[in-house]
């Protein structure tokens, strides 16, 4: 990665609040979804869990290009954007990878 | 003509069922109310989360990690300084930044 976007750099850091916040979050998830628990505890349950931030929700972080940084148009398998898949895959640096020819 | 299933009676069948759940380790649960115990059951998915992009090392990272033990000459951090004190003796630099309320240029702007 020549250059480092920002996004990518908003992104590292919501997926390191995921790992550091996830025990906490289940915990509360645990006690707010649980209906043999008494409603007024289920209610403050869910009340910490609005506190915690965005960079704590599993769903913020976006698997976005290695080496583009791009967020759309990313085959998974390769973490790679559409067009940085093309260019590595003409350079053969994909194992397995060759361009259709019929 | 009765049904084996009206035959047996309610409460034999959630007899069944409890001897069933007790014999398999699962918990007797006949009004399926929820109990929170997936949140529980699933795998924590931060450790893979944060393995998604690779790790690079740069030159600053280096250097940060030696503890000032081993230092490689950052080229591009060198460069990047120079040409901000180029910058500034053409005054060209950044701005400082605004210590004040009044300092600020988005108050002024405002008005």
């Amino acid at each position: 990665m020549p250059h480092i976007k920002a996004r990518v750099f908003r992104d590292i850091k919501a997926r390191n609040g995921v790992k550091a916040n996830e025990v906490a979050r289940r915990a509360y998830l645990y006690v707010a979804r649980n209906q043999t628990l008494p409603p007024e505890v289920r209610y403050q349950a869910q009340l910490q869990l609005n506190t915690f931030g965005k960079y704590t929700r599993p769903t913020t972080p976006k698997n976005r290009c290695h080496e583009s940084g791009r967020g759309r148009g990313i085959m998974s398998e390769f973490g790679l954007c559409r067009y940085q898949f093309r260019l590595k895959a003409l350079h053969n640096e994909l194992a397995g990878v060759r361009k259709a020819s019929w | 003509m009765t049904s084996i299933a009206s035959a047996v009676s309610p409460s034999r069948l959630a007899a069944l069922t409890r001897l069933r759940c007790a014999i398999f380790q699962t918990s007797y649960n006949p009004t399926s109310a929820r109990t929170g115990a997936k949140y529980l059951r699933a795998r924590l998915r931060g450790p893979s989360m944060v393995q998604y992009y690779p790790q690079e090392l740069s030159v600053a990272k280096f250097n940060r990690m030696s503890h000032g033990e081993l230092k490689i000459a950052d080229l591009a951090e060198e460069q990047r300084l120079t040409n901000i004190e180029a910058l500034k003796k053409r005054g060209k630099g950044a701005p400082k930044k605004a210590r004040t309320e009044a300092e600020s240029r988005r108050v002024k702007r405002r008005k």
